[in-house]
């Protein structure tokens, strides 16, 4: 307890000395810290809408122009017993044409000239979410997709595992960068703890030749470095919130519509505190390499 | 207390500092280390202290085989040892008083005992009076005997002083071999590298005297 009152006490009197760097060291961490932020904030309300829209989830079994009053009743009873079903409901070839005439009114004059109705009968299926995450859903749709009667089946998991996808290599991407910055803050902030090593260099010897221990020697540095990532951390965190708070004044009702009704939402605490232990992380990894030039 | 055995130190260069040294100073004893310029003394001191390590040869100190030691054991090893050097190496942005507690605060000790064991080694060497004080506010000969406190407030086994009396007149350099030699009375090591051949003279105790690096007397 004694060593770290002792690191955290000179790495205060330290960072007062050389603050003009330190604050340099601060922002280059706040920067970094703002990406990192930044990519959690969209991954994370992102990943939500993905939870939402999965919960949604449906699929469409078109049926055969040709199919018979048993076939449709053989897939009705099919996909009552798979379990997957949350609903179903059977749209014929009228009730499609006219679906389409009321979904899509500027279209509507092109359907008067049809000799015949284009539209194919379907049963629209309303998925159980735990049937869309454990896979049964996709099983049972390979199933229907071998019975009599069936055209096709479209199940819009695809286009979610699309997203998700595309998610995880914005993800990836953006891990990429945080780590880069990471590092060139570590590097910044271990600058700016060697610069305050040379002024207190004549100490350090002192506490070497005394046989003062490691922790005590290396123990200031790496608490200086601590100290600067937590504060920009924190200042990531200010800025974003900021940001966060402006982009919903100016454009929460257009960002609401996007993202099909989900509310927007700054970053979960868990996710806060994350920022900061990264911040904090960043800083006692450059001033523990700046500690080893010490001893 | 301290043996050496066939001990060399090379620079870069091919210069030899210390070449094939053996010696052996009993626990106890005042040890003088005399030579000319350049003979290995203060080589010798920073190898006893681990600034450095020997480039042939073995170092036992107190049972300590100093090849052995690692980076954590030395800091361990130095907790025994008191040093004094003829640039003082006080804190200059500390107190005297500071300066003493300084060294049992990185050490661990707690405050109240830190204050306590500092006035009263300051107040050995007579400088109670001056413990607010800053260094540069102080004589030459005041700054060495802070630093002498600084050396003992530890209670070391063993005293290692370079040159301690080179910045100082006559006078001054009696005064703190006379505390030295208080120390050693009270049963610890002094090993004192110095090229005084008057003060040798004055305190009189065993002398080795090195040349080129060698023991040319008194190993």
């Amino acid at each position: 307890m004694r060593t770290v009152r002792y690191a955290f006490h000179e790495a205060g009197v330290s960072l007062w000395r050389s603050r003009g760097s330190a604050t340099f060291a601060v922002l280059a961490i706040t920067l970094a810290m703002l990406v990192l932020g930044s990519l959690l904030l969209v991954t994370s309300n992102v990943e939500r809408l993905l939870a939402r829209w999965t919960t949604a989830a449906e699929f469409s079994v078109y049926l055969h122009d040709d199919a018979t009053s048993e076939q449709r009743g053989a897939i009705e009873v099919a996909i009552d017993q798979s379990g997957v079903a949350a609903a179903r409901e059977y749209v014929s070839k009228t009730d499609a044409l006219t679906r389409f005439r009321r979904e899509f009114v500027d279209l509507a004059t092109l359907t008067d000239g049809f000799d015949d109705n284009p539209f194919p009968a379907s049963v629209e299926v309303r998925v159980v979410p735990a049937a869309e995450r454990d896979g049964r859903a996709g099983d049972a749709v390979t199933r229907l997709l071998r019975m009599p009667g069936v055209a096709d089946v479209r199940y819009d998991r695809e286009w979610l595992a699309r997203l998700a996808g595309g998610l995880n290599a914005v993800r990836g991407a953006g891990i990429a960068l945080v780590m880069l910055m990471g590092v060139a803050a570590a590097v910044t902030v271990a600058s700016v703890v060697r610069l305050g090593l040379h002024g207190r260099r004549d100490e350090l010897e002192v506490m070497q030749l005394v046989g003062s221990p490691l922790s005590f020697i290396r123990g200031p540095f790496v608490a200086e470095g601590i100290i600067q990532g937590g504060a920009g951390a924190l200042l990531a965190l200010l800025l974003l919130w900021l940001g966060f708070q402006s982009a919903i004044a100016w454009w929460g009702s257009d960002l609401s519509t996007i993202l099909d009704g989900t509310t927007v939402a700054f970053l979960a605490p868990g996710f806060c505190a994350l920022v900061v232990a990264g911040g904090m992380a960043v800083g006692a990894i450059g001033g523990f390499a700046a500690s080893r030039h010490a001893v | 207390m301290i043996e050496t055995q066939r001990l060399s130190k090379l620079y870069s260069r091919g210069l030899h500092a210390l070449q094939d040294l053996s010696l052996t100073v009993d626990k106890g004893e005042f040890v003088f280390l005399t030579g000319p310029s350049g003979a290995g003394k203060s080589t010798l001191l920073r190898l006893l202290l681990m600034q450095e390590r020997p480039s042939e040869g073995e170092i036992l100190v107190n049972g300590h085989n100093l090849n052995a030691l690692s980076r954590r054991d030395i800091q361990e090893y130095r907790r025994g040892i008191g040093f004094i050097f003829q640039d003082f190496k006080l804190i200059s942005t500390r107190t005297v008083l500071e300066n003493i507690t300084f060294v049992l605060e990185v050490l661990g000790m707690p405050e109240a005992q830190q204050r306590r064991k500092a006035f009263q080694v300051l107040k050995w060497v007579g400088l109670q009076h001056r413990m607010n004080a800053y260094p540069r506010e102080l004589s030459g000969g005041e700054q060495q005997r802070v630093a002498l406190a600084r050396a003992l407030v530890n209670d070391p086994y063993l005293v290692l002083a370079d040159e301690p009396t080179g910045n100082l007149d006559p006078d001054l350099s009696l005064e703190i071999m006379n505390l030295l030699r208080e120390v050693n009375a009270g049963g610890t090591t002094v090993v004192v590298a110095t090229h005084d051949r008057e003060l040798i003279r004055l305190i009189g105790r065993r002398i080795i005297t090195l040349d080129q690096g060698r023991v040319v007397e008194g190993a």
